[in-house]
């Protein structure tokens, strides 16, 4: 199995996903999974065109911002409706960017995909100002990128679109569960849950 | 193009009741909102007054999850026994 995640980093939403992407490529690797990491700069719409369209790749995560019909890397479209959805045939996408699921990821089940999931409204997510400089022991943060790190931990372990998307969810369910019922006074957790839980769609072939 | 349920005419009562929800979240913590950036909760409640489409993310989410209270997937509310 072959995995390619792009992972910009040149902001504060991109800096979190940085790392939180970072655990699915420790876990890829533990599997024994070949990895391509186009990381910071290599998140660049011509490396990524190149290695989609010359390397025998089963699984893409790219997280970054993104729009109805386009995803950035580092600081550009890396991947739109006009540019690039046809190279992602027989392949498993999951793209952690906003909107990118209304337009694009049908677009992109159009030209062939075996399977995608995003989202079909803005990403969201919290943090704590006292940890933007360890974005991995941020506890607001915790439970939504851990929820959507589901999707790709699903993938790696050999999950279908399908699959991953419902192991996400249930993950989600859990964490909604915990915040309702625990002690804790982080209940304004639960609507920014339950905004990327209902937003967050698959499409498989 | 999805149908998106975002809020036309917000009333005064929305959005203070959004903003009252706003003003509960501790002062250390931002939201990231996609390619908006990210925002304290002073900058949140300045653009739900202002109703711009940060704004109005936040009314629609906030309002998304008062509607499913009461019907939230969790597991203990599936198991609870039915009493009078």
């Amino acid at each position: 199995m072959l995995l390619l995640l792009t992972r910009p980093r040149y902001d504060l939403p991109t800096h979190y996903l940085f790392y939180w992407a970072g655990l699915l490529i420790v876990e890829a690797k533990k599997r024994g999974i070949k990895v391509i990491d186009l990381n910071k700069e290599k998140a660049k719409k011509d490396i990524l065109h190149s290695y989609l369209s010359k390397q025998p790749i089963d699984i893409v995560i790219l997280n970054g911002h993104g729009s109805p019909e386009a995803v950035t890397g580092q600081d550009e479209v890396i991947l739109s409706v006009e540019s690039g959805a046809d190279l992602l045939k027989d392949k498993i996408m999951f793209v952690r960017a906003c909107d990118a699921g209304t337009i694009l990821g049908k677009k992109i089940m159009e030209m062939g995909a075996k399977g995608f999931i995003g989202y079909i409204q803005p990403f969201m997510f919290l943090m704590d100002k006292d940890y933007f400089n360890k974005p991995l022991e941020d506890e607001l943060a915790r439970p939504i990128l851990e929820c959507s790190n589901q999707v790709g931990l699903s993938l790696i372990k050999g999950g279908s679109a399908t699959e991953a998307q419902k192991d996400s969810l249930t993950k989600y369910a859990e964490a909604i569960d915990k915040y309702s019922f625990s002690e804790t006074t982080s209940s304004f957790l639960l609507p920014v849950l339950l905004w990327n839980m209902t937003n967050q769609v698959c499409y498989q072939r | 193009m999805e149908e998106k349920n975002e809020p036309q005419n917000i009333s005064e009562d929305i959005t203070n009741l959004v903003i009252a929800r706003l003003e509960t979240i501790p002062s250390n913590v931002e939201i990231s909102v996609g390619g908006d950036g990210s925002f304290t909760i002073s900058e949140l409640i300045e653009r739900v007054k202002k109703q711009d489409d940060v704004g109005k993310k936040m009314i629609e989410m906030q309002l998304a999850y008062l509607r499913a209270l009461g019907k939230l997937p969790t597991q203990e509310l599936q198991d609870a026994p039915v009493t009078n």
